[in-house]
């Protein structure tokens, strides 16, 4: 838009149409995946021990040099064991969350939609903090049944659960009032946290202290082991989301219009909303609530290349993935040797930018 | 051809369609008019597949209830009475929309430009990169028939019909493109297409449509040429208006009719 002039003569050769901004998405996702290799190789140098990933890396490639052999052990482990595994697993929450947000907008149609703020992450730590506190006990045979799987998987059923809810409550006649959805999200997150608080109430002391921790959102714990089980979970929803693409666009002309034009709407929906559970729930499972990434990253991106979810989607996810490797590294830093619960980071940057889009955009969110 | 047998539609246990007989044929404008609250939108819904209703509907001699939302969407594009958005697409992006299926009927390669064509029929030459919420409801409703026009380019598309159904296509659109839009309409119709279209003008209804179905309380009052018709009966019948067809108007009140239209 604000290029126009300056393009003006140059556009009839390179910009084949007025109005298609997908030269520009393309060029932006470009740059996002070199946005995320950066943010990478930070997230691997930075953190309270002075443990270098240059080195190690480097070692890794070439061998070690002679004479550092012994700190290179002790960086090795730092870096592959500590470092590595939470830098996937930030990738992995950060791309689930902002892909998750970007298509709860799309499906709801509306930009205000997120697992955060409609109550999806309450229901998926609900289902999480079951197993956590009962999985010894009234749990023990499904926890016995599923293994590491049990958590992501109660985590999954909670946010399933919420989003079903919700959108029996806010949806109707294929129209969604942002009002109902947002009122209807702050009744769900209540009640999950309310049960949510009576499974606290039954919790022992270590318990206790695994869970608040966890509630404030955190990468912190990252491990292989974690990886492996909720990994495959996001890398399959995140897959399956550019399927949804074309009918989420279709989908902002209204669910009939979209009908109309040969999208399989009810679908749509259901797969959309089993995508988000998932994603979500195996997000919430790993990291607790980390909050504002799924409205704060697709909202970003519809500023510079439009809402076209063929483009959108995998932005989000490559924004999603270097803004939480980014909130990760300022958590883990900024207090060291302690540490920062990540979600803490996430909430007071993305919270006024929330209340920013609320005033930019007074006149367009009908409540 | 369009035949629906015996349609009718119930929302909350009311009837709100009842015992319609209705038959669009492709190379004619087949206009629905009727007050208010007569049902028309409501009987466009089940024929486009969009409400459940009893009876038959067949679209080009296949049974819609049988038919797949994608199958449906070749044969037939819909234009509603208003469309909003609540993402900044720009007008040129809702047109594509209207690509989604990939059977526009144009050769592969005319694809890419049939945006700005279609943008260009409906009188809207260079308002691609406008954003379409910044648009009046008048130049939105027009981008959405361009996007319509893209989803059924072609009338004919491997040797079938195709129709569009045009719920009050003009009814928030100045004189001039109340025309531009009609005329559009009756050549889709021309070069062998067929146009279903809800109606509230009488006058443009006398003078595009080739078949009239007037709707009363759900039921269809009357079915025939706009000659045949449009009677003052009828009208005081349907619309409860003292009116009558064809009548200057008395003293000095001034009117203005579309088939002046030089």
């Amino acid at each position: 838009m604000v290029d126009q002039s300056i393009a003006g003569p140059v556009k009839a050769m390179t910009s084949p149409s007025e109005g298609d901004r997908s030269a520009r998405a393309r060029i932006v996702i470009l740059l996002l995946c070199l946005g995320l290799v950066i943010a990478v190789l930070l997230s691997l140098t930075s953190g309270a021990s002075d443990a270098s990933a240059v080195d190690v890396i480097r070692d890794g490639l070439f061998g070690a040099m002679p004479g550092d052999a012994a700190l290179s052990a002790r960086d090795s482990l730092i870096v592959y064991d500590i470092r590595l595994p939470r830098v996937i697993l930030g990738m992995l929450v950060g791309a689930a969350l902002a892909v998750s947000g970007a298509v709860m907008q799309g499906l709801f149609r509306n930009p205000l939609a997120d697992p955060g703020l409609v109550g999806v992450s309450a229901g998926s730590s609900l289902g999480a903090v079951a197993v956590i506190v009962l999985g010894g006990t009234m749990l023990a045979p499904l926890t016995a049944l599923l293994g590491t799987l049990a958590l992501p998987l109660a985590a999954f059923c909670g946010g399933l659960a919420t989003t079903l809810v919700l959108y029996q409550v806010a949806t109707r006649h294929g129209r969604t009032s942002v009002a109902t959805m947002l009122l209807a999200g702050i009744a769900l997150a209540a009640l999950a946290m309310a049960l949510t608080g009576i499974l606290i109430f039954l919790a022992d002391d270590r318990q206790l202290r695994d869970l608040t921790f966890w509630q404030l959102g955190s990468l912190s714990g990252a491990t292989w082991a974690k990886i492996a089980s909720v990994g495959p979970v996001i890398v399959l929803a995140l897959a399956a989301m550019p399927f949804l693409a074309r009918g989420l666009n279709a989908l902002a002309l209204g669910e009939a219009t979209a009908g109309h034009l040969g999208i399989p709407v009810q679908r749509l929906k259901y797969t959309a909303i089993i995508g988000v559970s998932a994603a979500v729930g195996a997000s919430v499972a790993v990291s607790g609530g980390i909050g504002f990434v799924g409205i704060v990253v697709p909202h970003l991106l519809r500023l510079l290349i439009g809402p076209d979810n063929r483009y959108l989607l995998p932005a989000s996810a490559l924004l999603g993935a270097s803004l939480l490797l980014l909130a990760d590294a300022v958590a883990r830093t900024i207090v060291a040797p302690a540490e920062l619960p990540i979600g803490i980071v996430t909430a007071i940057s993305g919270a006024p930018f929330f209340l920013w889009i609320l005033l930019r955009k007074r006149g367009v969110v009908d409540l | 051809m369009i035949e629906a047998r015996d349609v009718s539609v119930d929302i909350a246990g009311k009837r709100i369609v009842s015992g319609v007989d209705f038959d669009a044929r492709p190379g004619e404008v087949a206009a629905i008019v009727g007050p208010n609250g007569s049902g028309k939108t409501t009987f466009l819904k089940a024929l486009s597949g969009e409400l459940a209703y009893t009876g038959r509907v067949a679209l080009n001699g296949r049974d819609l209830s049988a038919m797949k939302p994608v199958e449906i969407a070749v044969q037939r594009a819909v234009l509603p009475q208003a469309t909003t958005l609540s993402f900044p697409f720009t007008v040129r992006e809702v047109v594509k929309l209207g690509l989604v299926g990939g059977r526009s009927g144009v050769l592969p390669g005319e694809d890419a430009r049939l945006p700005e064509r279609a943008l260009a029929r409906v009188d809207l030459d260079g308002f691609a990169g406008r954003f379409y919420q910044e648009l009046s409801g008048g130049e939105q409703q027009r981008v959405q028939l361009a996007r319509v026009l893209c989803q059924v380019w072609a009338p004919l598309l491997d040797g079938q019909p195709r129709y569009l159904f045009l719920d009050e296509p003009v009814s928030s659109l100045d004189i001039k493109h109340q025309l531009i839009i009609m005329n559009i309409a009756r050549d889709f119709a021309r070069r062998g297409g067929g146009v279903v279209a809800i109606l509230h003008d009488l006058n443009l209804t006398a003078m595009f449509a080739d078949r009239i179905f007037v709707m009363h309380r759900g039921r269809l009052a009357a079915t025939g040429s706009p000659q045949e018709v449009l009677s003052d009966d009828l009208i005081e019948k349907v619309f409860d208006c003292r009116l009558k067809v064809g009548v200057l108007p008395a003293g000095n009140v001034p009117f203005v009719l579309p088939q002046s239209a030089a």
